[in-house]
């Protein structure tokens, strides 16, 4: 502690200089050394304690989310239907004699599979 | 993905999302705490259930946040308030084990430190309790002025002369060390 107790009695005679605070070097250089001097702590289980505590979110949110949710399904779904070649398909399946039964059966069951899929990832 | 504040509150607000808060807790936990201990006079079990309590009724106010200030401005202010507050209704009574415990815990770890560091946390320890809150939030904190004085709710015009008190004070009480840095 030399060099603060050499000083200490210097800091009782403060001129108006110095107490403009007119020195933008000091200032950068103490804000340095205040951070510098600053441990970082860390999260040792606080931000869980925490989180522990809150309320629980309100219903009216967690709906709002799951209706954007299911409309962003909706939406994507709307746009992969638009540009699917129905027609292409169709004419496809009817030359190579596949019953068409079956094919919308099978279009249904990949469009559930589809969606589903989509609502899991954006809940995720 | 690393959102800021503002996209973080809109999702908690507006989706009820935990997990976004969650990351609000964890950017600012080390700080807050940080700044909570030197306001508890170094109890850092008191600091530490100030800062979870000033979390907690963040969140729970956080639909009234209107984005005037910053959410770390905000916090702070509710941060200071508990502590303040929980000052006056238990103003007699300090926890001298835990305070007796902190000390010497830091003052193994000042043994560890610089001469700069030891010189530094004396000078600020020469500082009234208003000049030292006012330069941890100014200059270590990088708060505004405005911002300081919304936090400790002071006027502007003290706020500033706090500062620029101890900014004087330390400028004297350092200068060895700044002549140092200068000389090289």
């Amino acid at each position: 502690m030399d060099k603060f107790e050499q000083w200490q009695g210097g800091a009782n005679t403060l001129n108006d200089s110095t107490l403009q605070g007119k020195d933008p070097d000091f200032d950068a250089w103490l804000g340095q050394q205040l951070q510098f001097n600053e441990p970082y702590l860390d999260n040792d289980g606080f931000c869980e304690r925490v989180m522990a505590q809150l309320p629980a979110p309100s219903r009216r949110a967690e709906r709002r989310a799951t209706r954007v949710q299911y409309a962003a399904v909706l939406a994507a779904s709307a746009i992969v239907a638009w540009q699917f070649p129905f027609g292409e398909v169709l004419s496809e399946a009817v030359q190579q004699s596949i019953s068409l039964y079956s094919l919308v059966g099978v279009g249904i069951l990949s469009s559930l599979a589809a969606m589903t899929g989509g609502i899991l990832a954006a809940r995720r | 993905m690393d959102l800021n504040d503002e996209d973080l509150i809109r999702r908690v607000v507006e989706d009820g999302d935990q997990r976004a808060y969650a990351q609000l807790v964890r950017r600012y936990q080390s700080q807050l705490r940080f700044s909570l201990r030197q306001l508890c006079d170094g109890d850092q079990a008191l600091a530490d259930d100030m800062a979870q309590e000033a979390f907690i009724k963040a969140y729970k106010a956080l639909p009234a946040f209107r984005g005037d200030a910053r959410f770390s401005t905000w916090l702070y202010r509710i941060a200071y308030n508990l502590v303040m507050s929980h000052k006056r209704k238990n103003a007699p009574e300090v926890d001298q084990e835990a305070v007796d415990r902190a000390q010497a815990q830091e003052s193994v770890e000042e043994s560890q430190q610089l001469g700069m560091a030891r010189d530094l946390n004396a000078a600020m320890g020469e500082l009234s309790e208003a000049q030292r809150q006012a330069v941890h939030l100014c200059m270590q904190r990088g708060f505004s002025h405005e911002e300081a004085a919304s936090i400790m709710k002071l006027p502007l015009g003290t706020v500033k002369s706090h500062v620029n008190r101890a900014r004087a004070k330390l400028q004297t009480l350092l200068q060895a060390w700044r002549e140092e840095v200068v000389n090289g």
